[in-house]
Order: structure tokens, then C-alpha cells, then sequence
């Protein structure tokens, strides 16, 4: 390199710098006045050590720096090699916050159930034959993702995850011969009576033959013998219906940076109602070779646990054997129940609840399961060409602990041959004890390599990325994935990205559809021997369509758009299919397995630095641009003029919690019991309900007078349930005693709102707001009900108050008045609700309300201040109800009453007159990293309560806004 | 023909040193292309990870990322 002399290398320095931002102006509006590049030049590399002393820099060469020219010239030499580091990264480095949305949704399965049949004259009746199903409610997720990068030095870097996702629906909890019955029975002629859940556990239900050939069995109720039927060797999945769920995610980062290099240290923690995990991770990149090759190493634990609730519906049907025992009393050798088995992966705890009888019955049984995960990655980035880079990785994850899913079954069929038989003929086999928790080995060991290219087209101005993976573990896995995107900015800011990838795996050693045992007894002694044709249970087993064999192909398309002032939308829909033929080299499972799903999102990603950083004329934060109302003030202002911009967030937690009310009294639980449900009694009562909200604000002033603003919003509840003790169902017990919950979450009613200034002097200010919200989120959520398997009962709608939305158009105007005098703040507001319909489309419609409020305040410095408010709220009852529930195929039909129910079950216990007394404080950063950003919060005390009949009191409510305009 | 042997001919040295094909900062105008970045859409690929990595039984690469159960 030092051969070439330095006055020839300034000049083909300077020209193809000029050359290359030739080609940046192509790429969109970057660039404002291409006679301002060779001052980059200058700028770029080695004068300047960090962002901020190059823009000063800039400013310096620039004497009379012209806005908006300054601003395209920085952001163009942002993304000008050498000036950013590292320069291979991913997408940006800058300030930035980020929102995405996205909706998971699995298609139907295809199912199997045994053809029942009955012969009254021949006195036989059986399973033959198998009958193909769709089945509904598929699972579906709903996920929200915000996100934040923020400079806390020119060097420190923090940024931080929030990820929250609620799934519901039908998921596979294991795989059995369609001719067990394990999803019900199928005739054509009788109605579905009362199927037995997951497999009868003790009638023989089919005949395998040495070929693993499948029959029905004909049994004769006249003499009790059975005879081989018609053969059917379809398996299938069974199903059950989960109720909505959700998981939270929060994770950081915090990373310094040198000028060829970085360390990075994070960590999170992901919870759920049966599993908890806490990571923290550990990172570090060096440049070489003038930033040509970049190596990245990383380390990362992981600690999960698992607490996961077995399915009480099912306890008396599966078998935990492999993790717990029955025991008997040393002295009496009475019955004791079970016990865990020491060293076993899982524990289980159990609960019995007593009968009549002096037994008792297993109730509930929770799984108590820890695990551990070790990570490692190395990994190297290569600018090959002036127009390629390469990636090279390897990783490497041990896991130890319970590996396991405890949700996921493995069925057991069991047969038995005495010697003397003919081992060809059809053998009949049963379900021995039921379904078996599946069982992992306690030890994985995983390898990854991966190879990525990334080519530029200049043709296109397109870039091509192909990546392929192999992945090795000791579990007998082996996967290759390969995938493809193709970037192609279209100009104006627009960019389409399609997208391929083909996935393949080999099985788990340990995967199987369902197992199959095999005795071999000696007729004479009824002894067991050891026999060429005798068939053990494996040590683990498991049916998780995950570790079976598959190949997987997806594909889809990426939309983003780049506008103005930093702000970016982005798009994307991806179909994914997946099917055991597709696997490489076939031997894949069989098509039973196959699914599909598809994945829509949506994302708003905002560049904080580009879009107003401090020091950049642009970046000039108004003062106005922030109301200063407390936080759980909504439509106080419209944008200050015509083309502003505002971004925001906004959250609200409230909580009830406490007693039950009666209109404003505290009553007894017996009193809720038997008055609080109506012309049944309740059989619990809620203990504690939480509902969160967040809220993106997005404001735009078309013109000075007049902002429109969109708020989609996401909501998640939970709720907490106390059994009523005294109550009795008819079917004799109560639930376990303990408390449950219910959870949901997704996507909220959308708001579209016209702000209007009425009257806008210096002090005073007069804002009309005319909008209301589109019924975007839920109100058909269900619920699986508790017997909802053994007696075919469709799911039941979830209670009123834990949907997502009101179903109903909603027309909600808003007057506020505020003014300001010296240090002090004032204002009032009037907002209601008029529900636009009389029913949504469940049937119901949540009462109009009303809310009037009135605050004042005091601005302690430029920076801070604090708020006092009072609020009066009122809103009706529900008008209609959910539909009637009827058992599925029963005729005539009969209705189904739910018995497990609450007072929130009954509409006229929504709704009620409520004052509360409001504290808030209002952080409005002026200058300094986090200049622009406006921070507030507000706790809302509740003074009193008169609830429209039956109702959990209130605790507190919870406001806090996040905004940030340009 | 030729040209691809080339391509993996570079490759294959550049991978192992590095040193050796030298491209300069002025010359990497279009590496540092949005469209160049290692990863375009890190949202989305977060996104995607997670859902592949609770349908497939291989590692993302991405332990550390946490993510939960993904038990449904």
C-alpha cells in the first residue's frame, strides 16, 4: 500500500468518493446538493473521532449551513464507509426507537377420529375405520415489540427490548392411531356421546399386526370376545384447545465502543404463567485489517424454569409415570398418592381432593422443572470485493435439566403374546395406564456453522443474501437451512424485499409417532420370558412434531418505506409450510403432521438522530410541541403547525383488587355467592384483575389549525379467581380450591381522531376533538371450558371485561381547555363515549360513558412538573349478551350452562360512577442526549366507587407517556 | 465459468487471509448501502427467529436471546 505515492491516491481518493456518492444520490433523496461532497472528503475518516465532533465539523466547513442541505449531507456521510463503525452492522447504529406488531396464524389441521359402529342384531359394536376432520381454532399469537437505542455518551450505548406475545387455540399434545378415539368418535348414524378423552385407557382398541398393519376391534357384547375389524393405519394428532396465555419479555443492552472495537454486555428475563427465563449475555467485536474483517465472540446462560399446571381435565386419563410414583402407608398399607421420583427430571407436586367415599381423587398437579443453557458464538464478517461481504459462524449450546415440553403427550400401546401364538396374526393392544408425559434426555449438545454472502447488484442497485446453516446436536438432529432475500430499493424510499428459505431436519432418535410394547408371557405360569419378539418401552420418547422429520418451506415479501425526518414503516408477510416430504432425502413424517402457517407484521421504526438530532437546526424541539397536561390526559392539543410531527406512547395500568363491592359497600362472599350471578350461584369471585394498555400515539398537522391522530392500541388482562367456598356444582366437587386465572392480549380498538384549535392565545387554548375507534381488537375471545373434552361442550366466551375491544364503532369527542400564567398550569377536560351500535357482533355492547376532569400545576424548573387532578367517571351497563351454548351434535340441541361462573358473567355487573384523585409528574428534557423527549407519569387514587351491582373494588391506576416530536 | 472459480478462489483465500484482497474505505460506498446491511430488518428477523426457532428443533445460533417456552 505505500507504494502508491500520496498526492495519486488523494486524487483517486477524492474521485471515487465523489463516485460513490454519485451512486448514494441514486439511492433516494439522500443527499441534498451534490456540490457539497467533497467537503466529505474532509469529513470522512480520519478528522474526526465521533458523531457529534463531525457534525460540528460540519457546520465549521459548511460557514452557512442550510438546514435541510446540512441535515441530508450528515445523513448521507453517516452511511459512507469509514465514517460509520463498524461499517458491516446491523441496519442502524443510530438513536432509535421502534414498534412492531405482527399476527401469527396456523391453518387448520386435519384430523382423525375412530368410525364408531353399532350392531344391534349381531350384537357387536366397536371402532372401525377412521373419519376424516377439520379442526377449528387453529393457534394464533399476537405480538408486540417496542424497542430503544439511545447514545448515553459518544461511546455508551444502551438499548433495550420489550416483547409481549398472547397465543390461543388448538395445539397438537400428541399423536395416537385415528382408531384409539383419542379426538372423540366419529358415526354417521348416532350422536357423538361422550368420547373418551385422550384414549379409553384399558379397552382394547386396536390389532397391530408384525407388519405394523392397524384393525379395528369388533367386540360382542353377548359373550365380551373380540374379533379383528377392517384395517386402518391412519394416525393423527391429538388436539386440545388452549385458552389465551401471554408472555412478557424485557430485555438490555449496554455496549462501549472503541474505534475498532466493542464490547456489549445484556441480559432479560421472558415470563409466563408456567415458565420463567433469565439470560444474560455476553459479547465483543474487534476490527482488522482497516475494518475489512470483524470478528465477533459471544457467550450467553440461560436459567428457565418450568411450572407448568397439568391439564386437570385430563390428569385421570394421562400417566406422569418416568417423573412421579404411587406409595402406599408403611404401616396400613393404605393408599397414600403419589410421590415424585428423586432424580427425575421434572417434579410433580400433587393435590387431592377428597370424595364422599373416604378416597380421593388426584385434582391437580403442577410440574416443577429447571434447565440450564450454555451458549458460545465466534463469528467473522469479510468485505471480499468492493460489492461483497462474507459471514462465517459457529456456535455452540449445551442444554441441561428438564428439556421436556410437560404439555406434550406420548401414547403407549400395549400388548402382550403368549408363547405358543402365532407372533404374524394381529395382536390386540390397549392404552395400558394413558398417555405418558413425554420424556427428553436431561443433556443436549448442539452445533451450528453458518456461511452468509451478500452481493450487491449495481445493475439493480439490489443487494442478494444468502445464508445456509447446518445444525448437528447429540439428539440424532440434523438440519439445513438455507434462505435467500433479495433487496431492491425502488426509489422515493420505498424497498421490496422477497424472501425464500428451505428448512430441513433429520428426527430425534427419541421421536416417535406413538410407541408400541410388547410382552411375551408364558400362558402357563402367566410369567413373563424373554422372547426374540418382546418389545420394551424406550428410556425417552417423545411424539413433538418438532423433533420428528420434516422439511419446511417459506417464503415472502418485505415492504419498507423511508420518509422524511427519520420516520420509517416497514411490512412483511411470510407463508410458511410444513410437511414431512419435503424433508432431504425423504423419510420424513407422514402427512398427518403437515400445518402451515402465515405471519403478517407491521413495524414503525423511528431514527431519532435523523430526525431531529440535538446540535442540527432540524432538531429544534418546541416547547409547544408537548402539552403539559398530566399523562392521563388524552386530546389536550393539536400540533403547534401545519407539517409537524409527533410520535408518543402511552401506557395505563389499572388494577382492581380487594373487596367486592355492591354499589359502594364492601359485602361478604357468601353475599356475591348467592346474589351476585344472577338466578345461578357464582362459583368464584375475581380476587385481583389487571389490565394493561399501550398506545402508540401518531400525530400529523395538515394544516396549523387542525392535527389528525391515529392510536392503535394493545391491551392485556389478568384476572385472578377465588373459588366461592360453599358452592357445589352439580357435579360434585369444586375446583381444586385453589385460584386460577385467566389471561388475554392482542390488539386493542384503533382511534382515529380530528384535533381541532377552537381558540389558540399564547396562554389559553380551546381543543375540539372529534373521533373514535374502529373495533380492531376482540370480542369473541373463548374460553375452554373445564369439561369442554369429556362432554364435547364448545368453548365459552371469555368474560365480557377481558375482551380486547368493544366490538362496536365508537364516536368519542373531547373538549379541553388549559392555560398557563407565570409557573403555573390549569385545564379541564370533557370526554365521552357513545357506542355507535346497539350489539357487536358477539351480541353485546358496552355502556356509553362519560369522564369529566380538572387539574392544575406548578412548573418547578424548565424541566419538571407536578400535577394534581380530580376525575369524575361514569359509564352503564352492558346492553345484550353472549348467545345461548349449546353441546355440540346433541339433539335436539341442548343448552349448555356454564356453571363455573362469576359476577363478571353477568352484564349488569359492568359499569358505575367513580371519582378519583390524580398525582402526576411531567419530565420535559430540553437539552443534552435526550433533548425532545417528554416524559410523564401519573398515579390515579380512587376517592369512591358506586359500581353498577356486583363488583371487585378498584386500587389504582397507572399513566405514563413517552413523546417525542419533530 | 471461469469467473465463479474466481469468486471461490476468493473467497476461500480472503476467508483465510484476510489481508489479502484489500478493499478500500473509499471503495466500499456501496457495502454500506442500507441494502448491504448484514441484517436489513432486524425486527422482523427477531420475529422470524423466534417463530422459527419454536416450530424447528435446530439452534438459531441465538441462544442468548431468551425468548420462553414457546410451549403451544
Amino acid at each position: 500500500m505505500g507504494v502508491i505515492n500520496r498526492t495519486a491516491k488523494k486524487r483517486y481518493f477524492k474521485a471515487s468518493l465523489i463516485k460513490s456518492f454519485d451512486k448514494l444520490r441514486t439511492n433516494g433523496n439522500l443527499l441534498g446538493s451534490a456540490a457539497l461532497s467533497p467537503f466529505v472528503v474532509r469529513l470522512s475518516n480520519h478528522l474526526c473521532r465521533n458523531r457529534y465532533e463531525r457534525k460540528q465539523q460540519a457546520n465549521r466547513f459548511l460557514k452557512k449551513p442550510e438546514c435541510n442541505s446540512l441535515h441530508a449531507l450528515t445523513a448521507a456521510a453517516l452511511v459512507l464507509p469509514g465514517l460509520m463503525q463498524p461499517i458491516l452492522v446491523n441496519a442502524t447504529e443510530d438513536d432509535s426507537v421502534d414498534f412492531q406488531y405482527s399476527h401469527y396464524q396456523e391453518g387448520k389441521r386435519d384430523i382423525y377420529q375412530g368410525v364408531y359402529f353399532s350392531d344391534l342384531t349381531a350384537g357387536i359394536s366397536g371402532i372401525n375405520g377412521s373419519h376424516k376432520q377439520s379442526y377449528n381454532n387453529p393457534i394464533e399469537v399476537d405480538s408486540v415489540h417496542g424497542s430503544g437505542r439511545f447514545s448515553l455518551t459518544d461511546r455508551i450505548k444502551f438499548s433495550f427490548n420489550y416483547l409481549q406475545d398472547t397465543w390461543s387455540g388448538a395445539t397438537p399434545v400428541g399423536t395416537a392411531p385415528a382408531l384409539l378415539s383419542a379426538n372423540g368418535s366419529y358415526s354417521p348414524e348416532i350422536v357423538n356421546s361422550g368420547a373418551s378423552p385422550y384414549g379409553s385407557p384399558s379397552i382394547p382398541t386396536v390389532y397391530i399386526d408384525n407388519k405394523g398393519n392397524m384393525y379395528g376391534v369388533k367386540n360382542s357384547f353377548i359373550d365380551g370376545s373380540n374379533t379383528i375389524g377392517a384395517q386402518s393405519n391412519q394416525i393423527t394428532h391429538v388436539m386440545s384447545y388452549a385458552s389465551p396465555e401471554t408472555r412478557k419479555q424485557g430485555d438490555f443492552s449496554l455496549s462501549y465502543d472503541w474505534d475498532e472495537a466493542a464490547v456489549n454486555v445484556g441480559g432479560g428475563i421472558s415470563v409466563e404463567n408456567d415458565y420463567e427465563s433469565r439470560f444474560v449475555n455476553l459479547g465483543g467485536r474487534m476490527d482488522f485489517n482497516q475494518k475489512q474483517t470483524t470478528v465477533n465472540v459471544g457467550v450467553s446462560y440461560t436459567n428457565s424454569d418450568t411450572f407448568a399446571k397439568l391439564d386437570p381435565d385430563s390428569l385421570n386419563f394421562i400417566s406422569t409415570e418416568g417423573y412421579d410414583e404411587q406409595y402406599f402407608d408403611d404401616t396400613d398399607g393404605s393408599y397414600k398418592g403419589y410421590r415424585p421420583i428423586a432424580g427425575a427430571p421434572g417434579q410433580i407436586e400433587s393435590d387431592y381432593t377428597s370424595l364422599s367415599d373416604g378416597g380421593n381423587f388426584r385434582s391437580s398437579a403442577i410440574l416443577h422443572g429447571k434447565r440450564q443453557d450454555w451458549g458460545t458464538q465466534l463469528g467473522l464478517t469479510q468485505v471480499l470485493t468492493s460489492e461483497s461481504t462474507m459471514e462465517l459462524g459457529f456456535g455452540y449450546t449445551r442444554s441441561t435439566g428438564y428439556l421436556a415440553n410437560p404439555y406434550k403427550l406420548v401414547y403407549f400401546l400395549s400388548g402382550t403374546l403368549n408363547v405358543g401364538d402365532d407372533p404374524n396374526a394381529p395382536i390386540l393392544y390397549n392404552t395400558g395406564g394413558g398417555a405418558r408425559l413425554e420424556k427428553r434426555p436431561e443433556e443436549r449438545n448442539q452445533f451450528n456453522w453458518n456461511l452468509g454472502y451478500n452481493h450487491y447488484l449495481p445493475f439493480f442497485d439490489a443487494a442478494l443474501h444468502f445464508d445456509y446453516r447446518f445444525s448437528h446436536d447429540d439428539w440424532g438432529i440434523n438440519a439445513h437451512t438455507f434462505e435467500a432475500d433479495w433487496v431492491q430499493p425502488l426509489g422515493t424510499g420505498w424497498t421490496a424485499t422477497p424472501r425464500i428459505r428451505y428448512y430441513s431436519q433429520s428426527g430425534a432418535d427419541f421421536y416417535t409417532p406413538f410407541v408400541k410394547t410388547l410382552a411375551v408371557n408364558d400362558p402357563a405360569t402367566g410369567e413373563k420370558v424373554n422372547s426374540p419378539y418382546t418389545r420394551e418401552a424406550p428410556e425417552f420418547y417423545s411424539s413433538d412434531q418438532r423433533l420428528s422429520g420434516f422439511g419446511a418451506l417459506s417464503g415472502g415479501v418485505t415492504i419498507a418505506k423511508q420518509f422524511g425526518k427519520g420516520v420509517s414503516l416497514e411490512t412483511g408477510f411470510e407463508y410458511y409450510t410444513h410437511q414431512g416430504n419435503l424433508k432431504i432425502g425423504g423419510g420424513g413424517e407422514q402427512a398427518f403432521a403437515d400445518y402451515d402457517y402465515w405471519v403478517a407484521n407491521a413495524a414503525l421504526k423511528l431514527n431519532l438522530e435523523a430526525a431531529g438530532a440535538p446540535g442540527s437546526s432540524t432538531g429544534h424541539i418546541s416547547h409547544h410541541q408537548h402539552s403539559n397536561s398530566p399523562a392521563g390526559v388524552m386530546f389536550d392539543h393539536a400540533l403547534e403547525k401545519s407539517g409537524d410531527f409527533m410520535v408518543g406512547y402511552r401506557y395505563m395500568r389499572s388494577e382492581q383488587a380487594g373487596n367486592m363491592l355492591l354499589g359502594s359497600h364492601s359485602i361478604s362472599p357468601d353475599n356475591t355467592r348467592n346474589n351476585g350471578c344472577g338466578d345461578q350461584a357464582c362459583a368464584v369471585a375475581p380476587k385481583s384483575m389487571v389490565m394493561n394498555m399501550h398506545m402508540l400515539d401518531l400525530m400529523v398537522a395538515p394544516t396549523d389549525w387542525f392535527s389528525l391522530m391515529l392510536m392503535p392500541q394493545w391491551m392485556d388482562m389478568n384476572m385472578d379467581m377465588t373459588p366461592l367456598s360453599g358452592f357445589v356444582s352439580q357435579t360434585g366437587h369444586n375446583h381444586g380450591g385453589s385460584t386460577h386465572n385467566h389471561q388475554t392480549g392482542g390488539i386493542g380498538d384503533t382511534g382515529l381522531y380530528a384535533l381541532f384549535k377552537l381558540f389558540d392565545q399564547p396562554n389559553q387554548h380551546l381543543t375540539l376533538s372529534l373521533g373514535g375507534t374502529a373495533p380492531t381488537g376482540d370480542v369473541d375471545i373463548k374460553l375452554r371450558t373445564t369439561s369442554s373434552i369429556t362432554n364435547k361442550v364448545k368453548n365459552v366466551p371469555l368474560h365480557y371485561g377481558m375482551q380486547l375491544g368493544s366490538g362496536t364503532w365508537d364516536f368519542k369527542p373531547s373538549l379541553t381547555y388549559t392555560g398557563e400564567a407565570d409557573s403555573f398550569i390549569w385545564g379541564a377536560q370533557a370526554t365521552g363515549t357513545k357506542r355507535l351500535e346497539s350489539r357487536n357482533s358477539a351480541g353485546f355492547a358496552f355502556g356509553d360513558s362519560f369522564q369529566g376532569s380538572v387539574w392544575g400545576g406548578y412548573q418547578w424548573t424548565n424541566w419538571l412538573t407536578t400535577t394534581v387532578r380530580g376525575i369524575y367517571a361514569t359509564q352503564g351497563s352492558i346492553r345484550g349478551e353472549y348467545p345461548a351454548v349449546y353441546y355440540a351434535n346433541r339433539k335436539p340441541p341442548q343448552e349448555f350452562k356454564l356453571i363455573h361462573v362469576g359476577p363478571f358473567d353477568k352484564t349488569n355487573n359492568y359499569g358505575g360512577k367513580f371519582w378519583d384523585l390524580g398525582l402526576g409528574v411531567n419530565i420535559n428534557i430540553p437539552h443534552g442526549t435526550f433533548a425532545g423527549n417528554s416524559l410523564k407519569f401519573e398515579w390515579l387514587q380512587p376517592v369512591h366507587t358506586d359500581y353498577n351491582g356486583y363488583q371487585l373494588d378498584r386500587d389504582y391506576t397507572f399513566n405514563f407517556t413517552w413523546s417525542y416530536g419533530f | 465459468m471461469i469467473s465463479s472459480i474466481n469468486t471461490a478462489k476468493i473467497l476461500f483465500v480472503a476467508a483465510l487471509i484476510s489481508a489479502c484482497a484489500p478493499v478500500q474505505p473509499w471503495e466500499r460506498g456501496n457495502l454500506a448501502k442500507p441494502q448491504m446491511a448484514l441484517d436489513p430488518y432486524p425486527l422482523q428477523s427477531a420475529l422470524r427467529a423466534h417463530n422459527y426457532g419454536s416450530r424447528e428443533a435446530a439452534a438459531g445460533g441465538n441462544a442468548a436471546q431468551g425468548g420462553g417456552c414457546g410451549c403451544y
